[in-house]
């Protein structure tokens, strides 16, 4: 039996890992993605993170693994199916039957792309619909592109995508946007990019890809001729696995506090899964590093 | 490793080449793309007998790209004497690929 079993490789996973080994726990890490180091990875720039200004997010997750595995952390390729309570820890299985059994849980799963749960949506994913801007821009070359959503993903994917795109459109529900202030500022002085408030899309529409999206503007109903459609509403919490064994909230994130603790004994939530006001990866880092504080001071009180 | 084709050899290199090619439209910031990287080059070296891959950048060639339909990236295309015989999309898994060329070997 584990000490802890981490569940997810992103920064906070990987800090967790860190953490870990420095403590000497008996440990592996669960990872769903072959080499995954969450949604870090798909950032093109990272200018938040101490110390490492300008990062392009990729080469940080990738920085963030080899640490851990510098330590010699143990990772194992998998995709947790089932999470249940036996001998007093818990049983962890896959979704390929394979199961672990250990005391306590770090569970670090993160988030997914949030959809924008519209007509057209899954029919054209793949097929001018995307949820990555540095992943599909370059199918954008010269041809018009529709960017919705409203925070500081939205509109950083807008700013990557003017520099390929003819034109990009940013639509967003209400009449202001919650991205930070400089992005904000830097989008307002690209001149390929036309910002489109208080609008919601209702379709996506093609013959074999993304012709055209349908939007509502002010309660008025329009098609924008687009090629590519990036959709960047948010997340929703990758929680499914604790369902039924710890508290979620409203919107699915796991109900902890900063030292991780969440309802259920010897589960820790850390990174974007836990209810925090501020999702980044410098405070996953730090969830990291509180939730091993929190499963050493469980196995010292739990001691058997 | 797998040689870049550009729409200029795309032609020689792929169309004309006798036997199995494996293609691999890949942009350089995608992250599935990077994954893939290490993965065909084990699939290269375990099937150096039954495979040639060769790898189309789209950000460079995106008209070879939409001239073979592919929309997202990464995408396998395989051919055999010049024809499309399979094609794989995201998430492509070693499995998968490894398959696909004992399929069609």
């Amino acid at each position: 039996m584990y000490d802890t079993i981490i569940i997810g490789s992103g920064p906070a996973g990987l800090s967790a890992a860190v953490y870990a080994k420095r403590a000497e726990l008996d440990f592996i890490l669960i990872e769903k993605e072959y080499g995954g180091t969450g949604q870090i990875a798909e950032s093109e720039r990272v200018d938040n993170y101490l110390g490492l200004y300008g990062e392009n997010g990729f080469d940080l997750g990738e920085r963030f693994r080899s640490h851990a595995e510098a330590l010699g952390t143990e990772f194992y390729e998998g995709e947790v199916s089932e999470i249940s309570a036996e001998n007093s820890g818990y049983k962890v299985t896959l979704a390929d039957g394979t199961a672990f059994e250990t005391k306590t849980i770090v569970y670090a799963a993160g988030a997914s792309h949030r959809r924008l749960d519209i007509k057209g949506e899954a029919e054209f994913s793949g097929k001018g619909v995307s949820y990555c801007a540095v992943c599909d821009g370059a199918f954008c070359k010269g041809k018009t592109a529709a960017v919705i959503g409203g925070g500081d993903t939205a509109l950083g994917d807008a700013l990557y995508l003017s520099k390929a795109a003819e034109k990009v459109y940013l639509i967003h529900r209400r009449d202001t946007f919650r991205a930070n202030r400089l992005l904000q500022k830097q989008v307002s002085e690209v001149s390929n990019i036309e910002i489109i408030l208080n609008a919601v899309p209702l379709e996506i529409t093609g013959e074999k890809r993304v012709e055209a999206l349908r939007i509502s503007r002010n309660g008025q109903e329009e098609a924008l001729p687009v090629h590519s459609v990036f959709a960047a509403v948010g997340t929703i919490p990758n929680s499914g696995a604790l369902k039924g064994i710890a508290e979620l909230d409203a919107n699915g994130y796991i109900i902890a506090g900063e030292d991780c603790v969440t309802s259920a004994k010897g589960i820790f939530a850390a990174g974007d899964v836990r209810t925090k006001a501020l999702r980044q990866v410098i405070t996953a880092a730090a969830d990291g590093a509180n939730s091993i504080s929190s499963v050493q001071k469980y196995l010292t009180e739990n001691r058997r | 490793m797998a040689v870049r084709v550009s729409g200029e050899n795309f032609g020689g290199e792929v169309l004309q080449a006798k036997g199995l090619v494996l293609a691999d439209f890949y942009s350089d910031s995608c992250v599935p793309c990077k994954r893939l990287s290490p993965v065909l080059a084990e699939i290269e070296e375990e099937y150096s007998e039954s495979v040639f891959a060769v790898k189309i950048n789209i950000n460079f060639d995106t008209e070879l790209a939409e001239q073979y339909g592919v929309t997202s990236v990464p995408t396998i295309v395989f051919f055999k004497n010049g024809d499309e015989v399979s094609r794989l999309g995201s998430p492509i898994k070693k499995a998968d690929i490894a398959a696909v060329i004992e399929n069609l070997k």
